[in-house]
């Protein structure tokens, strides 16, 4: 037993030191190439698509492939990752013909080159105006909208019968249910501000101030009096027990799953998660007397500005993938309201959706210009700092926006 | 197997007897006396198969390579062939021999990236400067060409005549055909079908398939609508509609400038690899250019950064060492304890302390951050009874709950190195301690700890270099969090240099992507670790000659 | 002939007489060995409590695996089961061939390295031992970028050396085979007594023959050790094998794991629990297959026995 063990490394081995001497290809080990993409006539896409749009997207390429003989190959990313990765491939030449990607990221998208401009001609008009206008920089569309995404309260009708209008009314009612908590909402250690943004809007404080026309100038506007009311609310409500760093994403989903509190602020990528209760969707009360607007996200496509297919992609995108068809088939699988204004028609048959676009109706894009990158980080961990107690919320709120001032004036 | 047998009587290849240890002495002549290198022996077989194999793989990789014009690749692997046949034909060069294997693959896979990273840490790459100046400018160039306001939609076919592709386009009811050069003309007698456009005089209609091959062609084609250049050009994306576009912004590449068409404005490239007007105004899009020492004057000259920093230096080097402290210790000691030749099922035992290391150590990350949660996490509400402990954002308690991650996830390792050197320790040495009458513990401080010690120092410095850059738990358990409250860039009381560089450089998305300062600080990270540890193998290895 | 210096790192297992083993008992059995058991259990319920709590995670239905403390408050066998419907199984051979491979690759370029290092003198020896320690040092974090490009040139050359190929990440992997392992390797030799191929020599042997032939066979428990260090280390890396693997069914388990919980809106726990359960086997039976040439095997350095 004792010299089985060099025996088998020589008499595997031999063979393999010796061969990878030369720094070359030792293991005879078939290789697993990438499938270059040189199918049929047709030609062939690349599509870098996340888990759930995988099977919508399967479907739409099926079609595709069907119809004009092309190639479609989906690659599987995390959805965080397609970011950075499509910034540091396209450039290289490799990187996907399309991928799937949030409207927020096409500010630096467009600063770095890596998408092309998408023409939808009268395309445009079938979409909501939210979705095209978030996909639109300096004039030009750059992205095939798919989705409208926006947060709002997700009610247990089994535990309470309305949302009321606002902020202390609802956490009051929620104390009545006599559950866990009166209401959820996660906070992270890292702090949540997409999730907070609607509670500080309704004091008055968006993070950008807006143009005449909608667009997001790049003048800071969530300090002064009404930011600071707001740093102080969140102060109020941690120490009442309300807010809480320690409630995450999967902890606040897993106890309204169990009934544990009446209300949770949240989006429709929630929603299968509680597939067991019976649900309503209500709008955000205000907790700070103006009315409480949400970020609206837009999820869409964007087609690489190197990519040698343009034609088969942009072909893909409008004339495959804003169809009826293939909007609802990812709008049913991840939840999200399509953009395609048809079929967001159709399926606002379901209350649940129906309530989601209401709530949307009143939300704020979510800013797309470069600056907002900087926005981010210092946003979420002096929120979480403030409910965790760590940070003074006056002083803390307005270091914050000296920072955030800062790092814009750097980059 | 009998006894490891030296094949006596079997002459073979191989260097003369003073090449294999210098000091050496040649005591015997070679038996049999021949050349023995030359002699075809099995091991010499054996030798020639495989170099014919590798050189056969060699030789076509570099093929290959001249077939692509790589001539990169093609020249290390020519390199590389030269080395490895002078190295195992020649008698010199006997070390090289058992190296050259590695070494190859280190050149090839190691030094390069390090030596990439330099060369990125004395440039702007980053947001804004992500790619060459050649995609800089047709990015430019296609984000300026905007459709015109009024253009209506244009169906459209692909043709080819005589001048080249071309557009036939159904406006209104009339088919105009044009091309680059030729504005786009009346067909009077082509044909429509259903809206397409089948058959155009004097043009071939390419068919789907032939749009496809040559698609780079079809989206770069611009047809004038009409002479006059206010007009715009036809273009299309699809290859089955077209719309009107106007070029705001034109590159003359012999000037190398760009040129705003509405106002006039000439752009030339500066220094920073932007184009720049006279104004000081510059383009969207960058390029990127060397910069030398800017990447490292903005991370010592820019109090953002320089201020942080040394705190986070100090805590680096604390969570290093208290993490190679920690878990040797802990590993040493289960170590000591179930070195006893007498214990029962010792395999058993030991498989079981090994099950931590045969966790994937992200997984294990991120199961501790659930289980370490302040209200819900098993450490508080199971193990503490329901304790308040605040591990996650109290800067302390962070602190303490990152090393006792660490020592979890790490001391199974240790537990094998000691368990490896504690079975080394000769026997005897320990009988004679014991002899001259010393204590357990005075055995274990004089003979068993120093020479454990000395047995697993490199292995130790190594673990203080991994955890120095040990990015992965820090980013999966706090994310450096909690947050420093006077610092003016996000960095915590939990974030290492590696962590920190992360955050500021961008690449996790909270700020302006910056590849090139996140080169230069871990060049530096890497200076600062590298001497460390270059200073503690001296020391110890002169510790090691004391013994 | 020269078994009497081959005894060397044989001798030192079983250095304590096998008599000694019946004698004790009473106060001092619990002063020599009753504490170490108790030692021993405890060591296991730290070492194994947060296992459990996964394996408990792996048998609950549905549930996320931070929300829930309850132990084993649920069983059932769905997320094994629902292992089937992915690609679980491939990535499970791919891991398996991918870390194999690197294992056996580094273990022979290691122990090559190190043979030389432990028995010719040559100039720039000390300076290669510290350099490869060193280099190993440089943060990883950068490398996507490095490497990416690397492999994108060697994939238009040779396209099992590019993106997206196993083999690709193997070669990445053995970049890294000289080492940290060719210092454990590198003390282990040293324990051998050079004695034994000098007398080898005399009795005309090559170096190839000694390296061959009597060395590797001394050496085995560290080749082991060298083997299985490399195994988990490839086994669990993710960082470069999501950079480089990139459609679904080349990625190895800690790609496959780690997507299934990355997203947190989609994160899949239970899954999760289940294949990391599943993928922690192969470990801890190598372990206990090479354990006694582990036990065996760790040593460097000054300890020459």
């Amino acid at each position: 037993m004792r010299r089985s063990i060099p025996l088998v490394a020589v008499a595997l081995g031999a063979a393999l030191t010796l061969t990878a001497c030369a720094g070359s290809d030792p293991e005879p080990e078939e290789s697993a190439a990438a499938e270059e993409t040189e199918a049929a006539d047709g030609g062939a896409l690349t599509v870098w698509v996340d888990e759930t749009r995988q099977a919508a997207v399967e479907a739409a390429a099926a079609d595709f492939e069907a119809e004009t003989g092309a190639d479609v190959e989906l690659v599987l990313k995390n959805f965080d990752d397609i970011r950075a990765d499509f910034l540091a491939q396209v450039p290289t030449g490799e990187g996907p013909d399309i991928t799937v990607g949030a409207h927020d990221w096409l500010g630096e998208m467009t600063a770095n080159g890596v998408v092309a401009p998408i023409e939808l001609g009268d395309l445009a008009g079938d979409f909501a105006d939210v979705a095209v206008e978030a996909f639109t920089y300096d004039g030009q569309v750059y992205g095939l909208p798919y989705a409208i995404e926006n947060i709002a309260i997700i009610r247990n009708t089994a535990l309470a019968d309305s949302t009321p209008a606002t902020w202390d009314e609802m956490i009051a009612k929620g104390r009545a249910a006599g559950t866990t908590y009166p209401f959820l909402v996660q906070v992270d250690e890292k702090g949540d501000p997409y999730t907070m943004y609607p509670l500080q809007t309704s004091f008055g404080a968006p993070v950008f101030a807006q143009a005449e026309d909608g667009s997001y100038t790049s003048d800071l506007a969530l300090g002064g009096e009404t930011g600071n009311a707001f740093a102080t609310w969140l102060k109020a409500q941690a120490d009442a027990g309300v807010l809480s760093t320690s409630m995450t994403y999967d902890i606040a989903v897993q106890a309204f799953a169990d009934g544990e509190s009446p209300y949770i602020l949240g989006g429709p990528w929630m929603l299968e998660q509680f597939a067991d209760l019976d649900l309503a969707i209500d709008p955000i009360p205000s907790a700070g007397g103006q009315p409480a607007q949400p970020f609206t996200g837009v999820a869409g496509f964007y087609v690489n500005a190197q990519s040698e297919n343009q034609v088969l992609a942009t072909d893909f995108l409008t004339n495959f993938m804003a169809t009826e068809e293939a909007q609802i088939a990812i709008y049913e699988a991840g939840n999200r309201p399509p953009a395609l204004t048809a079929a967001a028609e159709t399926v606002s048959e379901d209350p649940i959706t129906a309530g989601f676009l209401a709530v949307g109706e009143g939300a704020l894009p979510m800013p797309s210009i470069p600056e907002m990158g900087s926005v981010w980080s210092f946003w979420g961990v002096t929120e979480a700092g403030i409910i965790s107690g760590s940070i003074e919320p006056v002083a803390g709120w307005e270091k914050m926006v000296t920072d955030i001032q800062a790092a814009i004036d750097a980059s | 197997m009998s006894s490891p047998h030296v094949p006596q009587a079997t002459p073979t290849d191989g260097a003369p007897q003073s090449d294999e240890a210098g000091r050496d002495v040649r005591v015997v002549p070679p038996r049999g006396g021949a050349s023995h290198a030359r002699t075809w022996s099995r091991g010499f077989l054996a030798k020639l198969v495989l170099l014919a194999v590798v050189d056969a793989l060699g030789v076509y990789v570099a093929m290959a390579a001249l077939a692509q014009e790589s001539y990169g690749i093609l020249w290390v692997m020519v390199a590389l062939l030269v080395v490895t046949n002078w190295v195992y034909f020649s008698r010199r060069a006997v070390p090289l021999k058992y190296f050259l294997p590695g070494l190859a693959f280190l050149l090839v896979y190691q030094v390069f990236v390090v030596g990439y990273t330099g060369y990125v840490a004395f440039t702007n790459y980053g947001d804004g400067h992500n790619s060459t100046k050649a995609h800089a400018v047709d990015a430019l160039l296609i984000q300026n060409e905007q459709r015109l306001e009024d253009s209506a939609t244009y169906p459209l076919a692909v043709v080819e005549g005589g001048g080249g592709l071309g557009f036939a386009v159904l406006d209104g009811d009339e088919v105009r055909v044009g091309t680059a050069d030729e504005p786009l003309a009346d067909a009077p007698d082509a044909v429509v079908v259903d809206g397409d456009i089948t058959e155009v005089p004097g043009y071939e209609v390419l068919s789907r398939a032939q749009v496809l091959e040559r698609q780079t062609e079809v989206t770069a084609l611009r047809v004038p609508y009409s002479d006059e250049a206010d007009a715009g050009s036809v273009r299309t994306q699809d290859a089955r509609n077209g719309y009107l576009y106007r070029s705001t912004l034109v590159y003359d590449e012999a000037a190398d400038t760009m040129t705003d068409t509405e106002t006039g404005t000439v752009y030339e490239p500066n220094r920073d690899g932007q184009f720049e007007a006279a104004d000081g105004s510059t383009l969207a899009v960058g390029w990127r250019v060397p910069v030398g020492f800017d990447n490292f004057t903005t991370a010592f000259g820019d109090p953002r950064y320089s201020t942080p920093f040394f705190k986070v230096l100090v805590w680096t080097v604390v969570f290093a060492l208290l993490s190679v402290a920690l878990t040797f210790f802990v590993g040493l000691f289960f170590a000591v304890v179930l070195n006893d030749d007498r214990i029962r099922f010792r395999r058993v035992l030991r498989s079981f302390l090994i099950l931590p290391y045969a966790f994937p150590a992200f997984m294990s990350y991120l199961l501790w951050r659930g289980m370490l949660n302040k209200d819900y996490g098993f450490v508080n509400t199971v193990l503490l009874g329901g304790a308040d402990l605040n591990w996650l954002s109290d800067p302390w308690l962070a602190k303490i709950a990152i090393l006792g991650v660490q020592v979890w996830v790490g001391f199974p390792y240790m537990f094998l190195i000691c368990t490896g050197a504690l079975q080394s320790i000769p026997g005897d040495l320990v009988e004679a301690a014991k002899i001259d009458g010393a204590g357990r513990l005075r055995l274990w401080r004089s003979i068993t700890l120093p020479l454990v010690l000395v047995a697993t120092a490199p292995l130790l410095i190594s673990s203080f270099a991994f955890n120095f850059n040990n990015f992965n738990i820090i980013e999966m358990i706090t994310e450096g969090n909690p947050r420093f409250p006077d610092a003016s860039v996000p960095v915590g009381s939990t974030d290492i240099l590696i962590t920190m560089v992360y955050s500021v450089s961008g690449l996790d998305g909270g700020a302006a992507k910056n590849y090139g300062l996140a080169s230069a600080l871990s060049i530096v990270i890497f200076v600062i670790v590298a001497t460390i540890s270059v200073i503690s193998f001296k020391r110890t290895r002169s510790l090691e000659e004391i013994n | 002939m020269a078994t009497h210096t081959v005894s060397a790192p044989a001798a030192r297992r079983g250095r304590r007489p096998a008599d000694q083993h019946t004698a004790v008992t009473g106060r001092r059995w619990w002063s020599e060995l009753g504490w170490r058991y108790v030692v021993a259990g405890l060591a296991i319920v730290y070492a194994g409590f947060p296992i459990l709590y996964v394996i408990s995670a792996s048998f609950a239905s549905g549930g996320t695996l931070t929300g829930s403390n309850q132990l084993f408050g649920t069983i059932t066998g769905d997320n094994y089961a629902a292992l089937n419907d992915t690609r679980f199984w491939s990535w499970v051979s791919n891991t398996l061939v991918i870390a194999t491979v690197t294992a056996l690759g580094t273990v022979l370029m290691g122990a090559a390295a190190a043979y030389a290092f432990s028995r010719f003198r040559f100039t720039g020896r000390r300076v290669g031992l510290t350099t490869l320690l060193v280099i190993q040092m440089f943060p990883q974090l950068l490398a996507f970028v490095a490497v990416f490009l690397l492999l994108l040139a060697l994939g238009d050359v040779v396209p099992a050396l590019g993106l997206n190929s196993r083999l690709a990440l193997i070669m990445v992997y053995l970049g890294g085979a000289l080492g940290v392992n060719t210092f454990l390797m590198y003390g282990f030799f040293n324990t051998v007594p050079k004695e034994l191929d000098e007398a080898a020599k005399i009795d005309g042997a090559t170096h190839a023959q000694v390296y061959w032939t009597i060395i590797l066979r001394l050496v085995s428990p560290i080749l082991a050790v060298v083997g299985l260090l490399s195994f988990i280390s490839s086994f669990s890396d993710f960082l470069l094998a999501k950079l480089i693997l990139q459609s679904e069914e080349n990625w190895t388990l800690a790609v496959g794991l780690y997507q299934w919980v990355a997203d947190r809106l989609s994160a899949n726990w239970g899954l999760f629990a289940a294949g990391a359960v599943i993928s922690a086997v192969p470990v801890v039976l190598l372990f206990i297959f090479l354990q006694k040439y582990i036990v065996g095997g760790l040593t460097a350095g000054s300890v020459k026995g």
